[in-house]
């Protein structure tokens, strides 16, 4: 029996290796024969551009996922971005450059809190970046409720432009993906982190400076929040206050869709970008066939269930496992 | 170290809030005398006119409400009136204005021959509007604000700020000309809760012995108008009458007075024709409505017809209100339909389920 | 620190993480009376507690969740549906209210099982798959009502659970304290109970030493989905009203209110008295800032800030165990 073993466990790891790929592949063939007015290269062009803001918050979503750890604050911080870029510019394309730097320093500060409070204060980056993700709205809304600002030109053409025909929405969450993946799967920090997610003790014992890779996951989550700001802002030519509702539990069901597991230690970027993408065939597809707006919402669940269900690793350890959510500390263990 | 880098940023960031502040967008004030003069202008549609048959995209900025599921369903009955009308796609943004932007584009994919929406954020959709009506198609914004921008071809709306105002005569009448109110908006920034505002202070101009306490805002939810009463009702000792257009948020306050036994002497404004805020009023016998007509919808509808046909339409059509007093209000209020129902006059089968 | 000064230590700080929200409850109750004597008046106190009586008693039911170690996103979806559910069933009339009281119960166990199942089956993913279950209710629930709140509310339901007992505690307040006792009595004196601590402390050493650990899961997710109907029906008590996204925020309300409450996301601790003592600081807290006459940001602000600064706390108490 072992030696038959062998081969099918093979092909299951197969199989649910190609999961998110294998399914995206599968909707998109479905979606260029099936769907009609799928398969032009406006709208093909239309769904990258819609997804390239969730990709850019999803990929930051993953690095803290792969961690362990988890930020919901990415939505209403997006949402500060968009407010805070169009405000500031109202516009004028000198200040596109000192509005990129400011949001960088945003995303950075943001990132640098979270990291500081889970780390120090051990507490739960759940709970913690649900009370930020509160303290982020209240502070939008108290700043403005009305739609604010303009963004510069060039921001308007990066959300929404073409380059020799191509997205350029789309080329901006390559690029950002390139870097993402060489960041996580090919570099230090990376594996430091896979290692941290997956068992924070043993990492620590390594040698693993876990509260530094911590941190750093957080810096990048809260990048990939304002910098999709900078695009969102991009594409609805104003400070909308409320831009960012609902980006955070997208950019997790992506994240975990590609392949991440909420209790840390695993995730890709090409995956996650792979259910980005997924995820925007599927919206496009069903506004085309003109499915009903509730249906929809009915389906995107059933989808996200689904998928879940099939993809999941069922490698070793039976329906039960001792690990569950992403916990901030090891319990009882003092650390740096 | 983190900590260096820390306090740089906050400092980078208190710098920059400073900086924009002058820049802060204040309360919207709408220039009546040059909205009139927008409104009556007269568009040019030969460029959008094509032949049937007809589809037409309707870009829901939400459907979450009762009120534009009443509007849709007078789109749906206007469509049904016209042969050449094949069609009528619906997308739903739930609020969320990046997917309101991506519904327009999917609809322009789908080569609608016209929209039809209410927004999210009028500005955040203009940019996807404007390529609409570079490909020809005509949009029509239909509902509660004017717009006046490159994306929208023209308004079927109603005008809030003669709707407040109105609600505003009345209920200073019924006040008797003094006593302390407060105010009852929806969500704040919309053009309904800024003119609705607006409307209510200018009237009050006149009347000095009326003092405004306090203007809150409901968002246009039942509990959310109670929660915010109750804790008004605890802050003020006095409070003879509430300014409140929106009759489900009406219905709220009522409840929360009635709760703490302060409803004798309470002077309610006019509401709208919400059905559970007419039955209220056929009860009480108080208050009345000043109506937000959902066969906006239908006039919409109506225009962008026109538009299709080649015919010169005006850039803003207003749907009147009329004020209903609460002697007539069982002649509007459906007594064995849900509160959450608005009166119409659509035939039976265009009534939502 | 001499063992016996540690030991010592240990177990105070054992004892007062978990009694630190009824501190931080009559803390901030006092400050609040200080600030303002609404807060001193019994109709007031009952107004809140009918106000929190909706995400109070949702989360009774998923404090159980919790302590085992999973988590329920969908209570909000469930709730919504549930309100909706209600109302269409009870049409208007008195005498169906026992009946749309009663299918509306069994509809939120259903969805409860459905969510147990799921998660029985697929470790480690609590979090999304209920995740994915809310948004497949709020579909469902749009797709029922057809965007308007269908259904009618029978005249005396609203009455019935608006009324004051005594002139001052309204039975939905009521209902809520007395459903509370009921499940913190379930989780202290039964064996079930006790079995729920168990598996959420340790889940592999549990399932070793034969606990039904897979039926504990599924129960407990039951409860929950049955808990978050009666929030539903609690909703509709209140507001008479079911609109489509009534429940919309309700389960990160009903989060934060647990974890104010003392349970841990690791599972194993946790008490349905914390939970409640949660749910009144959330609101008192909120009513405080209304009442002051501070804008809503600041709601937003100060709910934010708590969180944060009660979930430090714990942590830091915690540690020391």
């Amino acid at each position: 029996m072992a030696v038959a073993a062998a081969p099918v466990a093979a092909v299951q790891s197969l199989a649910h290796r190609a999961g998110i790929y294998g399914l995206l592949a599968v909707v998109l063939v479905a979606a260029l024969l099936f769907v009609p007015g799928f398969a032009s290269p406006t709208n093909l062009a239309n769904v990258v551009t819609q997804s390239a803001a969730l990709g850019l918050v999803a990929i930051g979503q993953t690095f803290v996922i792969a961690g362990g750890l988890i930020d919901l604050s990415v939505g209403q911080l997006l949402g500060l971005s968009v407010v805070l870029s169009c405000a500031i510019s109202e516009g004028r394309s000198e200040l596109l450059l000192p509005v990129l730097a400011a949001m960088v320093a945003l995303g950075a500060a943001v990132g640098v809190a979270h990291g500081t409070l889970v780390n120090r204060f051990r507490i739960e980056p759940l709970i913690l970046t649900f009370g930020t993700l509160s303290i982020l709205q209240g502070a939008i809304f108290a700043y403005t409720d009305q739609s604010v600002g303009r963004p510069p030109a060039e921001l308007v053409w990066l959300a929404n432009g073409r380059l020799l025909g191509l997205p350029v929405a789309g080329l901006v969450l390559l690029g950002f993906a390139a870097f993402a993946h060489l960041l996580l799967r090919h570099s230090r920090f990376g594996l430091r982190l896979l290692a941290t997610g997956g068992d924070a003790d043993s990492a620590r014992r390594a040698g693993v400076d876990v509260a530094r890779v911590r941190l750093f996951a957080f810096v990048l989550s809260g990048l990939g929040a304002t910098l999709a700001g900078l695009l969102v802002a991009g594409r609805l030519g104003t400070g909308y206050p409320n831009a960012g509702q609902g980006f955070e539990l997208d950019a997790i069901v992506a994240a975990v869709l590609g392949g991440a597991s909420l209790a840390g230690g695993r995730g890709t970027i090409a995956g996650t970008v792979a259910a980005v993408i997924l995820l925007g065939v599927i919206s496009n597809v069903l506004n085309l066939l003109e499915v009903s707006a509730f249906v929809q919402t009915f389906a995107k669940g059933l989808i996200v269930v689904t998928a879940i269900v099939a993809t999941r690793a069922r490698s070793g350890g039976g329906p039960f496992s001792a690990r569950r959510l992403p916990a901030a500390g090891t319990a009882g263990r003092d650390a740096g | 170290m983190r900590l260096l880098f820390l306090s740089k940023a906050l400092a980078c960031m208190t710098v920059l809030g400073a900086a924009l502040l002058p820049a802060a967008a204040g309360a919207q004030t709408t220039d009546r005398a040059l909205q009139k003069k927008q409104m009556a202008e007269v568009v040019d549609t030969k460029k959008f006119k094509k032949a049937g048959p007809y589809t037409i995209g309707v870009a829901a900025g939400y459907m979450s409400n009762s009120w534009v599921v009443f509007c849709l369903q007078h789109i749906r009955y206007e469509a049904s009136l016209h042969k050449d009308v094949k069609d009528v796609i619906v997308t739903d943004a739930a609020f969320n204005p990046s997917k309101q932007v991506a519904d327009i584009e999917d609809l322009v994919a789908k080569n609608v021959s016209l929209i039809i929406y209410w927004p999210v954020d009028e500005k955040a959709i203009q940019p996807a509007l404007e390529k609409a009506v570079a490909k020809g198609i005509p949009t029509v914004n239909a509902g509660g604000g004017f717009s006046y921008s490159a994306g929208t071809v023209s308004n079927a709306f109603i005008d809030q700020w003669a709707l407040g105002e109105e609600g505003a005569r009345h209920f200073v009448k019924d006040l008797g000309g003094k006593g302390k109110i407060f105010a009852m908006l929806p969500i704040a920034g919309t053009t309904a809760a800024v003119d609705q505002l607006a409307a209510l202070k200018a009237v009050l101009k006149d009347h000095p012995n009326i003092e405004l306490l306090s203007a809150e805002y409901g968002d246009w939810n039942r509990a959310k108008a109670k929660q915010i009463s109750e804790n008004l009702l605890q802050r003020y000792p006095k409070i003879d009458g509430v300014f409140s257009p929106a009759g489900q948020m009406s219905m709220g306050v009522a409840e929360a007075f009635e709760d703490a036994g302060r409803m004798k002497g309470l002077t309610m404004s006019p509401g709208d024709e919400y059905n559970g805020w007419m039955k209220w009023v056929v009860k009480n016998q108080k208050g009345g409505a000043v109506t937000f007509p959902t066969r906006a919808g239908q006039e919409a509808t109506k225009l962008g017809l026109k538009i299709l046909a080649g015919e010169p339409v005006p850039r803003g059509l207003v749907i009147p209100s009329e004020y209903i007093a609460p002697k007539d209000a069982a002649k509007f209020a459906e007594m064995n339909k849900p509160d959450d129902w608005w009166a119409s006059k659509l035939p039976e089968q265009f009534k939502p389920k | 620190m001499s063992p016996a000064a540690a030991s010592a230590w240990s177990s105070a700080s054992e004892a007062l993480s978990r009694w630190a929200i009824l501190c931080v409850l009559a803390v901030l109750y006092l400050v609040a009376i200080a600030l303002s004597d609404a807060f001193l008046e019994p109709v007031y106190v009952g107004n809140i507690l009918r106000q929190a009586a909706p995400v109070g008693i949702a989360a009774i039911g998923t404090t159980l969740v919790m302590i085992l170690g999973c988590i329920d996103l969908s209570i909000g979806a469930i709730i919504s549906f549930s309100a909706v559910l209600c109302a269409v069933l009870m049409a208007g009339d008195a005498r169906n209210v026992p009946m749309a009281v009663g299918l509306t119960l069994a509809v939120g166990a259903a969805l409860g099982a459905i969510n147990g199942l799921l998660v029985v089956f697929n470790r480690d993913s609590s979090f999304i798959l209920t995740l994915g279950s809310a948004l497949a209710i709020y579909g469902l629930t749009q797709i029922f009502s057809g965007g308007t709140a269908r259904g009618m509310v029978a005249p005396d339901f609203r009455e019935f659970f608006n009324h004051r007992l005594g002139d001052v505690l309204p039975v939905l307040a009521l209902t809520l304290l007395l459903l509370a006792a009921a499940i913190e009595a379930l989780l202290r004196t039964t064996r079930f109970g006790r079995q729920i601590y168990l598996i959420g402390s340790n889940r592999e050493a549990a399932r070793l030493s034969g606990l039904p650990v897979a039926g504990v899961i599924f129960a407990c997710y039951v409860i929950s989905g049955g808990f978050a109907a009666l929030g539903g029906i609690a909703v509709l008590a209140r507001s008479g009203v079911s609109s489509t996204f009534t429940g919309r925020g309700f389960e990160f309300d009903a989060l934060a209110a647990i974890v104010l409450g003392g349970t841990l996301f690791s599972g194993g601790r946790g008490t349905v008295v914390g939970t409640v003592a949660g749910t009144l600081v959330l609101f008192i807290a909120f009513n405080l800032v209304n009442i002051l006459g501070f804008n809503y940001n600041l709601q937003l602000v100060l709910k934010g800030a708590i969180i944060v600064v009660a979930s430090a706390a714990y942590a830091r108490l915690g540690r020391d165990r």
